[in-house]
């Protein structure tokens, strides 16, 4: 974890608390911190990547009160007192992979990884409001998200598998 | 028996970690260390009168200021100039911060070093840098003229001229029957990877060691570069590359300015320094490339066969040559493709501009040589009036020709010399893939309901696995795991599974109990590196030398164990069994522990195995003259020559009437690259490479303006595609494995780049064939489309 | 290293060259100054807390004056080490009169800096010297004006039965007024008072003695 340094009277720090994956989260940073940079570097979540910082790639992508956001275009102080979700906390409750992460392992949806959480988080929230996608509908949500490595066909794949996936758990949901 | 694992669409290994944010890529590490930013330059070429740095020094948290002054010995000299050739007559490198001149914007000329990155930011804001401004060297046509100058001892702005020619060319083009000539020209691009590059540096002050984490795609080269560099002993150095966020080319280069700075500014300031750069930072001061002009000269006869091939290149090296002229060797060589050019004659001619330094980027020169051949054949196809599948074909190398000599050197130094491969199958497939003889039909029915779609063809060979070597190393553990290791390094090609399945069957234990380390030089130490669709080819081979050393190894004790002849033993689930003999077994792991006698039984599995010991006879030494302790085993693969894959892309295209819009309806990719270790991941591999030819085909040049400033130097203006642009890949596998090492594989990596802009220009001109479009120039666009469509009309107006 | 520059002091190139000379006066304005020594006539153990950026500490070195021309020019030698690294210069100074009440002090300093501040860049180095430069003379421009109080020569209560250069310490007091971002926080300022209160029994007789054998 970084020793956020003060700069001097210029730069005054706030205290900011979030909820991240469950768990209640604080660091005392100046408000020009990015929410990337607090998530990655003051509350140690590195899972979080940072591809351009202009709000273009989606690699930053968490969740906000459920809403997918760009991390690196937020303020981490504009954001205290929410409710976040990034890639580590999309694992089940069990410490399972979900069936976001399943499908992407099962369909070859990754090969470097850099953009995997943003794709994650996407897909998850996503589903969670989508949840039986067409092939097309399946290839413009994951639109706003750049992948270098996989031509995104296998991504669009795992998007589909994953609504597979969900179904058979609800299926087999008691009760 | 145990399952083969090679050739099976295993899950990757590596896939739950990353999925779950457990991911280790360099800006992961070293949070409570010190961050690096630099002053780069705004002009493109500009001498530097003064640096003040009185503003920054009120920054709170500023640690150190850098620039070239600062900078000893060898640190402050030029960087190397990796692969120098002969022809490279005025090879030209940076320094590490820039001494008197700068030569793009973006160059380094100060570094800065405080307690964060932000205060970091802050400071390089504050100092301020004094410019003489110099005229810029934009373009390769000013390049080229040469009334500019990039750098003042290098006349005519020529890095390098090469001619390379079997027969005589020029002479066969003079009696040839027909003669067409074609201009073309293919703009930059860049690897763009999602992550960009950066480096960690640790110096231990107690035992003068330095630890260096980079972003790297050759951790061995590095370390030698920097030891070299920092003037330290080369076994005081570790280099790890760790989770790398995609390389596609660019992070080949080193040692990269930064990897010798920051590695030096933490030996100097005793304390852990990070820099990791923004994206605007990776379009400006890492690398480019593609930008190349081409003229073509080509003389052939009415059925369309090559009689002589003349082929000039005008090739952008940027403002640097730190990567030598690879590229522009590669476009030469590999333009030839699958054919017999009858005499061919390549030159080239590589130029100094004032913008970043050209590198390879995946592919490294093979899609412009693609394009400039594949134009070629398209046009004298309509020339003609042949089928464009017909003309290639009648040019094809034959099966039975194998192995091919051009009478060229490949960029390796060696003759260039294809293997094996049979292109008129893979070009039945493709063929009926996209249903080639079909297409015409449905042309036609488009056609007359007011559509415009076209069918495109593009073939390709690929020179792979380029030496001169890569290591495995493979080691069977006391509890069971086998160990591997290799230098070479990874960046999405999962070569932690690749590899484990390699070895899994070469020793018969559980893929489950293999673990793989790349790029560690802490764990292996000879290596060259991931490039050039290499790293299966080297390492996949390397690995299974080890093992198979470790399997005889391993029968050899167990033989002596069990008392039975090695001949007679197999290993199946990591168990040595005598065949048939069920119950005449010993576990792997047991037989780790006897191949080193040790004095003492300090755990359970050594106790175990004393169960096995033979009398030992007391005239000979524990261990034997020429054996060593330990089940393990190091071995080198080392090809004579570079295997050649080869591959042929078809697309179906639709254009707009109205807006001149481009689709892409169907992409077919039919692929040879020899035994295929895991098809889920080399079909992975393709995808990605399809999709950044499409991206080069349709969407991404770098834009530079006169005064030599990078234009679109983000993702918002650099356009990398989306899902929405990237079509459904369909492929389908040729396996012509190559007799030049044991698994029989060949390289495919870059495969899926190589002829993307010359299926889509054939598809696109297909399309508009009623317009009589051509095209000579990619990336296209609609509104380039729609020109090309007005200037055609205004020509048939004319005429 | 060198670093050059310049200030203009508002008083007498007499006033001047008593106040740059006397080490009452030096041990208030040299930023960062704790104590100084007297070790031998115009030499000086100096102890001071400095920093170049975020490295910071306490050196212990050696002050000399000398090739003394009042009121024009003297030679300041100095040499000293700390946790952080090593300094040792060579300013000369020249004062020379610009109008009636005041002087253009001139300096030139040739310094070798090594150890940890020592890596931190030459330009850097030479700003913080600069900057360093900057303040000191515009604290001995306070004390020039009256803006701030230098302790008269107190009585010798503990002074040295052999005269002038037996153990005489000056220490700063704590300031009133931080002097500009070298200056260090919390901590350092406890460690001034701290000295200050360690060492009331400070004699500046010695001194004088010593000075009236010009």
């Amino acid at each position: 974890m970084t020793a956020m340094t003060p700069t001097g009277p210029a730069e005054s720090l706030h205290e900011v608390t979030l909820t991240v994956n469950g768990v209640p989260r604080s660091a005392s940073v100046p408000a020009r911190r990015l929410l990337s940079d607090f998530l990655r570097h003051d509350l140690g979540l590195t899972g979080t990547h940072v591809g351009c910082e202009h709000g273009v790639c989606g690699a930053c992508t968490v969740l906000v009160d459920g809403e997918t956001i760009r991390s690196c275009l937020q303020f981490a102080v504009m954001h205290d007192g929410a409710e976040v979700t990034t890639v580590e906390g999309c694992a089940r409750g069990d410490g399972e992979l979900s069936a976001v992460q399943r499908a992407f392992g099962e369909c070859h949806g990754l090969q470097c990884g850099f953009c995997t959480p943003g794709f994650v988080t996407t897909v998850t929230a996503y589903l969670d409001q989508h949840p039986d996608p067409s092939e097309a509908e399946a290839r413009e949500a994951i639109t706003g998200n750049l992948c270098r490595c996989t031509g995104y066909q296998n991504i669009v794949a795992s998007v589909l598998r994953a609504a597979q996936l969900r179904r058979e758990e609800r299926e087999e949901a008691p009760g | 028996m145990t399952t083969r694992t090679v050739g099976e669409p295993i899950a990757r290994r590596e896939d739950p970690r990353l999925l779950t944010g457990q991911g280790r890529f360099l800006d992961d590490i070293g949070s409570a260390g010190l961050a690096a930013a630099f002053v780069r330059s705004p002009h493109a070429h500009a001498r530097i009168v003064d640096i003040d740095v009185t503003d920054a020094l009120a920054v709170d948290g500023l640690v150190a200021i850098y620039t070239h002054d600062d900078l000893p010995g060898r640190v402050g000299e030029t960087l190397p100039v990796l692969i120098p050739h002969e022809a490279l007559t005025h090879g030209r490198t940076a320094c590490p911060l820039a001494k008197n001149e700068v030569n793009h914007v973006g160059e380094a000329i100060v570094m800065v070093v405080a307690t964060d990155r932000y205060l970091a930011e802050d400071a390089c804001e504050r100092i301020r840098v004094d410019y003489e401004l110099l005229p810029p060297v934009v373009g390769i046509e000013a390049a080229r003229d040469g009334d500019l100058l990039v750098h003042d001892d290098v006349p005519g702005n020529v890095s390098a001229h090469l001619v390379q020619e079997t027969g005589d060319a020029r002479a066969a083009i003079d009696t040839a029957p027909r003669v067409l000539d074609l201009d073309l020209e293919i703009e930059r691009s860049a690897s763009t990877p999602l992550e960009g590059r950066g480096v960690h540096a640790r110096w231990d002050g107690d035992d003068h060691s330095l630890r260096v984490y980079t972003s790297t795609q050759a951790s061995t080269s590095v370390r030698a570069a920097l030891a070299a560099k920092l003037e330290l002993p080369l076994d005081r150095v570790e280099v790890i590359a760790p989770d790398v966020g995609g390389g596609f080319g660019v992070k080949i280069v080193h040692p990269w300015p930064e990897e010798v700075l920051v590695a030096w500014a933490a030996i100097m300031l005793g304390q852990e320094v990070k820099w990791t750069e923004d994206r605007r930072e990776h379009f400006v001061s890492a690398a480019h490339e593609r930008g190349q002009l081409q003229h073509v000269r080509v003389g052939y006869d009415d059925d369309g066969h090559l009689l002589g091939l003349d082929v000039t290149i005008w090739h952008d090296n940027g403002a640097y040559t730190p990567y030598g002229i690879i590229v522009p060797i590669i476009t030469t060589t590999q333009l030839l493709g699958p054919y017999k050019p009858g005499a061919y004659r390549a030159e080239f001619h590589s130029l100094y501009t004032n913008t970043v330094a050209v590198t390879p980027y995946r592919g490294a020169g093979r899609p412009q040589g693609c394009f400039a051949m594949e134009r070629t054949m398209d046009a004298i196809a309509a020339d003609l009036g042949l089928d464009r599948a017909v003309v290639r074909e009648r040019n094809f190398i034959g099966p039975d020709e194998m192995p091919y000599d051009h009478g060229l050197t490949f960029q390796d130094g060696r003759p260039l010399i294809y293997d094996s491969g049979d292109y008129p199958a893979t070009l039945a497939k493709v063929k009926k893939l996209i249903g080639w003889d079909a297409f015409e039909a449905i042309r036609d029915e488009a056609r007359a309901a007011g559509r415009r779609v076209g069918i495109g063809l593009g073939c390709y060979v690929e020179g792979t696995g380029v030496g001169p070597y890569e290591g495995g190393f493979v080691k069977v553990e006391t509890d069971g795991t086998v160990v591997v290791a290799t230098g070479l390094t990874t960046q999405g090609q999962g070569h932690q599974t690749v590899f484990a399945q390699v070895v899994a069957d070469e020793l018969g234990v559980a893929l489950d109990d293999v673990v793989v380390t790349t790029g560690d030089t802490r764990r292996f130490g000879y290596a060259v590196g991931t490039f050039a669709s290499r790293a299966a080819v080297m390492s996949g081979n390397a690995v299974a030398l080890a093992a198979r050393k470790v399997r005889q190894k391993a029968l050899r004790i167990a033989g002596e164990a069990l008392e039975a002849d090695p001949r007679d033993l197999e290993i199946v689930d990591g168990v040595v069994q005598v065949k048939g003999v069920p119950g005449a077994t010993i576990p792997l792991r047991t037989v780790a522990v006897l191949s080193n006698p040790l004095r003492y039984a300090f755990d359970a599995e050594s106790q175990r195995a004393t169960q096995f010991a033979a009398p030992a006879d007391p005239d000979r030494p524990p261990v034997a003259d020429d054996d060593e302790p330990g089940l393990e085993g190091t071995d080198y693969y080392s090809p004579p020559r570079s295997t050649f894959a080869n591959g042929m892309h078809a697309a179906i295209v639709e254009t707009d009437p109205e807006t001149a819009e481009i689709s892409i309806l169907r992409y077919c990719v039919v692929h040879d690259c020899g035994t295929l270790i895991n098809p889920r991941i080399v079909q992975g591999q393709i995808h990605g490479g399809v999709a950044q030819g499409v991206g080069g085909a349709l969407y991404e040049k770098l834009v530079y303006d006169d005064a030599g400033q990078l234009l679109n130097a983000s993702f918002m203006d650099f356009l990398m595609p989306y899902a929405s642009e990237i079509p459904v890949i369909e492929t389908d596998h040729l396996q012509t494995p190559s007799p030049l090492n044991p698994l029989g594989i060949k390289g495919a990596g870059e495969a899926g780049v190589i002829p993307v802009s010359a299926v889509l220009a054939s598809a696109i001109e297909d399309a508009e064939s009623s317009q009589g479009i051509r095209i000579s120039r990619m990336p296209i666009s609609p509104s380039e489309l729609y020109h090309l469509r007005a200037e055609a009309t205004n020509e048939e107006g004319d005429s | 290293m060198k670093v050059t520059g310049s200030a203009v002091l508002h008083a007498s190139r007499e006033q001047v060259w008593q106040a740059l000379t006397d080490p009452a006066v030096l041990v208030r304005t040299i930023p960062g100054c704790l104590r100084l020594e007297a070790t031998a006539p115009d030499a000086y153990a100096m102890t001071v807390t400095a920093g170049v950026g975020t490295i910071k500490g306490v050196y212990a070195g050696d002050v000399r004056l000398h090739d003394q021309h009042a009121p024009g020019s003297f030679v300041l030698s100095a040499s000293g080490a700390g946790a952080p690294g090593t300094v040792s210069c060579d300013v000369a100074v020249t004062l020379s009169e610009d109008g009636d009440a005041a002087t253009q002090v001139a300096y030139s300093a040739d310094a070798v800096v090594g150890g940890m501040i020592g890596g931190v860049g030459q330009r850097m180095l030479a700003g913080v010297a600069k900057k360093t430069a900057g303040e000191f003379f515009a604290a001995v421009d306070d004390v020039l004006a009256g803006r701030e109080a230098v302790p008269a020569a107190a009585s010798t209560t503990a002074a040295s039965t052999t005269g002038r250069d037996a153990g005489v310490v000056y220490t700063a007091p704590p300031p009133a007024l931080p002097r500009g971002a070298l200056l260090t926080g919390e901590f350092t300022r406890g460690v001034l008072v701290g000295a200050a209160i360690a060492l009331a029994g400070a004699v500046v007789g010695g001194w004088a003695a010593g000075r009236q054998r010009r």
